[in-house]
């Protein structure tokens, strides 16, 4: 699970994305990449270093940057900069690869780069070299194709590919948008996304197709039989021509007999993760160097919708049970520290109530993981039903869960939502298939005048939740904190 | 202080209450001038002055001395914060060196305004520079005059400065340049000096709740938040009153003191959302692009912690003098501080000025924006004190 940190360089990646991509030509987008990876980190100074040349910097005045001094950092000669005005300045380094290769130097005042800014820096890299590879694709298209209308329809295919992205529309509606546009661009019948579930998964199963007749559960093996799989072994583009090439699959999807096919690995984070396919029933359909190149460009537009979607899971993931759809419990208790802050500002109360399901174990025992899963996320439900919108509930594990109750006018308005959760949870619910009976036990603690530390407020809510359980002997019930707990 | 120092290098500071501008003007100038070889005069008039004749007043007064200044929503000087006044930080001495320029029509050319008015530190020579800023308040898209600035100088110059007010009036704000009212302008100030110059800034806000993703974003605003309408989540959070959803009035004097915070590697940076109301789209924005997938926060604030920031701010500052004995300071506040402050809170923040002021003067004013950068490349902030030390 991500912490603050990495969510913060998952944030500055994303945000790297969306300026990058959103560049027209290639020296705006590296002079964009250099200004926001110096901003992400917040390093005076970056460049960019392509075929041994600094294209693109920021930190010093024009016509004043060492340039030598920052093509020898890419050679690993020094790690330290000279910045006028600062000093030395501690620097790191990311290559890219591809058709182009290149580096992205930061120095930054202050301390050395972590270890994980130094990753952040080289999945910089990584989007910069992603997007270099599609412009240049754009340059090349527009070099060897005659057409002006035809050049307009890829840029304007790649361009609402690439809003899409960044403006986090649906992934399926992503996915369908690029492989319309690869069938409609490169004028082909079909057009097929194949995509591996898992990172080891042996096969793949179709995420988007354009053209096709339909076929029951399409799946693709990870072996040369197809061009799809050939380009998911090999990681480079396969193309096979005449029909007797085609594997089964495309003779199944195919509207008509297929004569041509073919296909571009596609990666998500990096990780190869399936592949994109066109294929024509044309007889005479030869596939050329700039088909190629175009099949690539949408092929990295996928790469970079899958990557991003994930992206964006891992970020809630980060933050959220995955059962519950709560607050984890390091973000609850991120927020309880706040808010103590400002309820010890304002002068006014706040309640922790911590709670304990009573049957939950045997239910889980019982009916199976699934079942308690069930349980937890209908729980849940209703805990968060009796709340107000500054409170907080979150899945502290298991089955205890806490809740803030941001504002409290006493023990009583604390006791009153404790009592609501407790009956609200008395309630029956329906779990794989039968109706079931949980009871609560709910510990309730208040902020006083002793200021006492997050994780102290919760086990006195703790305490108290023991108590109530005693009390109660597991028929649900609430009891308030008070220093006498401990020797009741 | 010695008088040798004084000498060499100064800071004075003047003000007048009178209603007539060009008197007022006059008395403030004159009143600022505490030293010999007077090298610029900043002059910050109140939105209620009548400017030409603020500027006519000024160059009575100090004819030949460089002028730079704005107008404000609120003057802070010695003797605490005032509305409706002339307020004159006067600089000089052999031992400060100063070049101004500026540039017009700076909307839709930000960055390239910047980049213009930074030549203006290669006119100095002195070792000690930093290059001051005073940008029109209702010009948007601020950060790019300052990475304009940073694409001219690079890392070694520290930047600071304020983008002029207009009391909420929000119809126009004015820069003065020797004689000259400008609007849709920016103005530099190279600053250069013997001595060290410090830049300190901070502000006093703390986030509350879980934190919002952005989810989707377009043209500097924000869309949604957690995929819902950015304004209804973000209103949701801070248990906003009904008629902030409906009444545009009543949404930013709601959300003036409740800015969102955007998480950044040294900690969350403030954003002011009241400028940029926006309740038919139900969308947020404010002083500068947020990305897509960029974390933000509610935030908030109260006397105390804004207070404490004052203290952080001037002890940065100072300390970045390097032992140096100050002379003067320059304070630039946010505008919006007022609206958590009162009137009795603003006398409380000139008053914990005036403690590390001690002796020594100082002069500023409510800003729609304040400048600063020591280090990485931006330096645009909302919600903030900006503090400029000399020593």
């Amino acid at each position: 699970m991500a912490g603050p940190a990495e969510s913060l360089y998952i944030q500055q990646l994303v945000e790297l994305l969306a300026v990058v991509s959103s560049s027209p030509d290639e020296a705006t987008a590296v002079q964009n990449a250099v200004e926001r990876s110096a901003q992400a980190l917040e390093a005076e100074v970056a460049a960019a270093v392509i075929d041994g040349n600094v294209v693109a910097s920021i930190g010093f005045p024009p016509g004043a940057a060492p340039d030598d001094e920052i093509v020898a950092m890419t050679r690993e000669q020094h790690s330290i900069l000279y910045v006028p005005g600062l000093g030395g300045c501690p620097a790191v380094t990311a290559s890219w690869a591809g058709s182009h290769p290149g580096h992205l130097v930061l120095a930054r005042w202050g301390g050395p780069f972590q270890v994980e800014e130094q990753n952040l820096v080289r999945g910089m890299a990584r989007v910069l070299e992603l997007t270099l590879t599609m412009l240049r694709t754009l340059v090349a298209e527009h070099a060897m194709r005659e057409s002006l209308q035809e050049r307009q329809r890829l840029l304007e295919h790649l361009s609402a590919i690439q809003r899409a992205i960044s403006h986090r529309e649906d992934l399926q509606h992503i996915l369908d948008t690029i492989t319309d546009g690869a069938r409609d661009l490169l004028g082909d019948e079909i057009s097929l996304l194949w995509v591996r579930d898992e990172p080891d998964a042996g096969q793949a199963r179709l995420a988007s197709a354009a053209g096709t007749r339909p076929v029951d559960r399409p799946v693709v093996d990870l072996t040369a039989a197809s061009p799809a799989g050939e380009a998911m072994v090999t990681d480079r583009v396969a193309v096979r021509h005449g029909n007797e090439l085609q594997s089964r699959m495309l003779k199944l999807l195919g509207p008509r007999t297929v004569h041509a096919s073919m296909a571009a690995p596609v990666h998500d984070s990096g990780v190869l993760a399936g592949a994109l396919v066109v294929a024509s029933c044309d007889t005479n359909r030869r596939y050329t160097a700039a088909d190629e190149q175009t099949l690539r460009a949408f092929a990295e537009n996928v790469s970079l919708a899958l990557t991003d979607a994930n992206t964006v899971v891992r970020m809630r993931e980060a933050h959220h049970d995955p059962v519950t759809g709560l607050a984890s419990r390091g973000l609850f208790l991120e927020q309880l520290s706040q808010q103590l802050a400002v309820a010890d500002a304002n002068g006014h109360t706040l309640a922790v109530l911590f709670l304990d399901l009573d049957r939950f174990k045997d239910i889980n025992d019982s009916l199976g993981h699934a079942a308690g899963d069930q349980l937890l996320a209908v729980t849940a439900g209703r805990v968060t039903a009796q709340l107000r919108a500054g409170d907080t509930a979150s899945r502290f594990g298991g089955d205890e869960f806490a809740v803030m109750l941001a504002r409290v006018d006493g023990p009583q308005d604390a006791a009153a939502v404790a009592r609501r959760i407790v009956t609200a949870l008395a309630e029956p619910m329906r779990v794989a298939e039968q109706r079931l009976r949980v009871a609560v036990s709910v510990g309730v603690a208040l902020s006083g005048t002793d200021g006492p530390e997050p994780t102290e407020l919760v086990a006195r809510a703790d305490l108290a939740m023991y108590e109530a359980k005693a009390k109660h002997r597991g028929t649900g019930g609430y009891a308030i904190y008070c220093e006498t707990v401990p020797g009741d | 202080m010695g008088e040798e120092v004084h000498n060499r290098r100064w800071l004075g500071v003047g003000r007048s209450a009178l209603t007539d501008s060009a008197a007022a003007a006059t008395q403030a100038v004159t009143e600022a001038q505490t030293g010999p070889d007077p090298k610029l005069l900043i002059v910050f008039a109140a939105i209620t002055h009548d400017t030409e004749a603020v500027l006519a007043g000024v160059t009575k007064a100090a004819p030949g001395v460089p002028v730079i200044g704005c107008t404000t929503h609120g003057e802070i000087g010695v003797g605490g914060p005032a509305d409706g006044t002339v307020t004159v930080a006067a600089i000089g001495g052999a031992g400060l060196e100063i070049a101004t320029r500026a540039a017009e029509h700076v909307s839709g050319r930000q960055a390239d305004a910047g980049y213009e008015v930074a030549a203006c530190v290669g006119d100095v020579r002195q070792p000690h520079r930093v290059l001051m800023l005073l940008t029109d308040g209702l010009v948007r898209d601020q950060e790019s005059i300052v990475r304009g600035c940073y694409r001219a100088l690079g890392a070694g110059t520290p930047l600071f400065g304020g983008a002029a007010a207009d009391g909420w009036r929000m119809s126009g704000a004015y820069l003065f340049k020797d004689g000259q009212v400008l609007t849709d302008a920016v103005i530099g100030a190279a600053i250069a000096s013997e001595a060290p110059i410090a830049v300190g800034v901070g502000h006093g806000y703390r986030t509350v709740g879980q934190p919002m993703i952005v989810t989707r974003a377009a043209d500097g605003r924000v869309l949604t938040l957690d995929d819902r309408p950015a304004l209804d989540v973000y209103l949701e959070r801070l248990n906003a009153p009904p008629e902030a959803y409906t009444d545009p009035s009543a949404f930013t004097a709601f959300v003036l003191p409740r800015p969102l915070g955007v998480q950044r590697r040294s900690g969350v940076e403030a954003r002011n959302l009241s400028t940029e109301v926006d309740l038919e789209g139900r969308t947020i924005g404010g002083g500068g692009a947020i990305d897509p997938g960029g974390l933000t926060w509610v935030m908030t604030g109260d006397e105390e912690s804004i207070l404490d920031a004052v203290d952080r701010v001037c002890q940065d500052a100072r300390d970045r003098l390097e032992g140096h004995e100050p002379i003067g300071m320059l304070t630039f506040s946010c505008a919006a501080l007022r609206a958590v402050l009162g009137d009795d809170g603003i006398q409380r923040e000139c008053e914990r000025l005036q403690r590390w002021a001690g002796t020594m003067p100082f002069a500023g004013f409510y800003t729609y924006g304040e400048i600063a950068r020591n280090h990485g490349i931006d330096g645009f902030h909302n919600q903030t004190l900006a503090v400029l030390a000399l020593s």
